[in-house]
């Protein structure tokens, strides 16, 4: 669908907050807590997309995403930040959930660092939900995200991470609590190596994980059924080069989390960055999560 | 068997928990427990008490009944804290009320482990007048509510933690089978 950018406000040198309203006479599908879109943004070369949380209401008459302007950018959030402006017209895909808050718990311990906050700012936005959140960001963010934030006892931020100690939190949480946790790499690993280590159980933990899509050498991919090979550049995804010869392999989050985009691998050996496959599925290697991962041979001949 | 009837596992402490706590509707825990270096607490029954609190012997708590165990048991979980896995073991009946009070109280099914144990005997549910009869030991038995004679299906509600029990003469009126004892 076409949405047009109504408003783009900064937040910090680095953080905007930009609002997409629907073309008139059209409606805004729902978008429930913690869901995302993916944006397709216009870059030099070629068609960028990339998904965000939306950090607004579900009833509201608008989407709004938070959006950091990534160093190392692709080309999706330097565009955003560089390039666009109110009035824009965007093609934006329909909204979907890969981080719902979960319904059967009575307590939400919301862990969160950086511009990992986005999900859980529509959380907030639910009524009733009994939350406990901890933000970790930087202390010149702080202002910042504080003004994103209720104000109240459940609300800490920390900037510095030796502040927060998870292991002590999850401790004193109840039994009836579940812990979501949505940031960097190194913040999730933290709080998963945490929770085992305190026996939290794995179905109570609950985890967002975008932007593991990295660059990396580039490789070869064959695709067998479709008779192709394509050369995968060193600053693209596997699902980006399908995408860019016009194929349309089935993908949701483009992050690693979902589980949508994986491919059958007949040669060659994966490099895994995704968050889907577990750890024996990773070290079989005989599939791929095209959306993040990378090959570690030079060529791949992916069932295609 | 029928679908409906839940499978249980050999009782074993589920290594990721940092405290365990054991509930049992038989008089004893299961053994070999004491060699184990975990942080276990075990609850059991006792009957015949003469009525007053039983005290703590060797760190096993013994209530006078399940219906005292399961009540204790709802308010200690509301003040636990993350990190408890709980197991209870005995009768279906009584592992699936420990289920449900367990899942009121928020934990995850994966936090909780059941083990059958003890007689093969049923809770049955009427389903002509919504009955519960305790401890039937065997698949024909007669409401003490309505009267009516119950076949016990192999059907388990998990709901009521009771085995459905319907009319076993309703096509001959008097025509009742021998009861068969349960085996499993």
């Amino acid at each position: 669908m076409k949405l047009k950018l109504t408003a783009i406000e900064a937040l910090t040198p680095g953080i905007s907050k930009f609002t997409l309203a629907p073309l008139e006479g059209t409606k805004l599908p729902p978008a429930g807590a913690g869901s995302h879109i993916v944006l397709e943004i216009p870059g030099p070369a070629r068609m960028w997309k990339n998904a965000y949380s939306i950090t607004s209401a579900s009833d509201a008459p608008v989407y709004e995403i938070i959006v950091r302007r990534v160093e190392k950018s692709r080309g999706g959030s330097a565009w955003l930040h560089n390039h666009a402006k109110a009035g824009d017209v965007l093609e934006v895909h329909s909204p979907q959930n890969l981080f719902a808050p979960v319904r059967l718990a009575k307590r939400h311990l919301l862990l969160s660092a950086g511009i990992g906050i986005t999900p859980f700012l529509s959380y907030l936005k639910l009524p009733d939900l009994a939350y406990e959140l901890h933000h970790c960001c930087k202390p010149e963010d702080e202002s910042a995200f504080a003004a994103l934030l209720p104000k109240g006892a459940n609300v800490t931020i920390h900037t510095s991470r030796h502040t927060l100690d998870v292991e002590a939190l999850l401790k004193r949480q109840k039994l009836d609590t579940h812990v979501s946790v949505c940031g960097p790499e190194s913040f999730m690993d933290m709080v998963l190596a945490t929770t085992a280590h305190v026996g939290w159980p794995r179905l109570k933990l609950h985890k967002e994980s975008f932007g593991g899509a990295t660059g990396g050498a580039p490789f070869s991919a064959v695709l067998k059924r479709s008779g192709v090979i394509l050369q995968v550049g060193p600053e693209e995804s596997l699902l980006d080069a399908l995408e860019a010869a016009n194929f349309s392999p089935p993908c949701l989050c483009r992050g690693g989390a979902c589980g949508e985009c994986k491919i059958t691998v007949l040669e060659g050996t994966p490099d895994h960055h995704d968050h889907y496959l577990s750890d024996v599925e990773k070290a079989a290697g005989n599939a791929i999560m095209i959306c993040v991962s990378r090959a570690k041979t030079s060529e791949l001949v992916l069932d295609f | 068997m029928s679908a409906s009837r839940p499978l249980y596992a050999p009782f074993a402490l589920n290594p990721e928990g940092r405290a365990h706590l054991i509930v049992t509707s038989l008089p004893a825990a299961p053994e070999g427990l004491e060699d184990s270096l975990a942080n276990i607490e075990v609850w059991t029954v006792k009957h015949g008490g003469q009525g007053v609190p039983l005290p703590v012997i060797d760190g096993v708590r013994s209530w006078r009944s399940t219906t005292e165990l399961l009540a204790q048991l709802g308010h200690r979980l509301g003040r636990e804290a993350a990190g408890l896995r709980l197991y209870a073991i005995g009768s279906e009946a009584f592992v699936w009320d420990a289920y449900k009070t367990a899942i009121g109280a928020g934990l995850h099914p994966s936090e909780i482990s059941l083990h059958r144990s003890g007689a093969f005997v049923r809770r049955v549910y009427c389903t002509h007048c919504r009955s519960i009869i305790e401890d039937v030991p065997a698949n024909v038995v007669q409401c003490p509510t309505c009267e009516a004679h119950l076949f016990v299906r192999d059907h388990f509600s998990r709901r009521l933690a009771a085995f459905m029990g319907v009319k076993v003469d309703a096509e001959i009126p008097g025509e009742i089978p021998e009861p068969e004892v349960f085996t499993s």
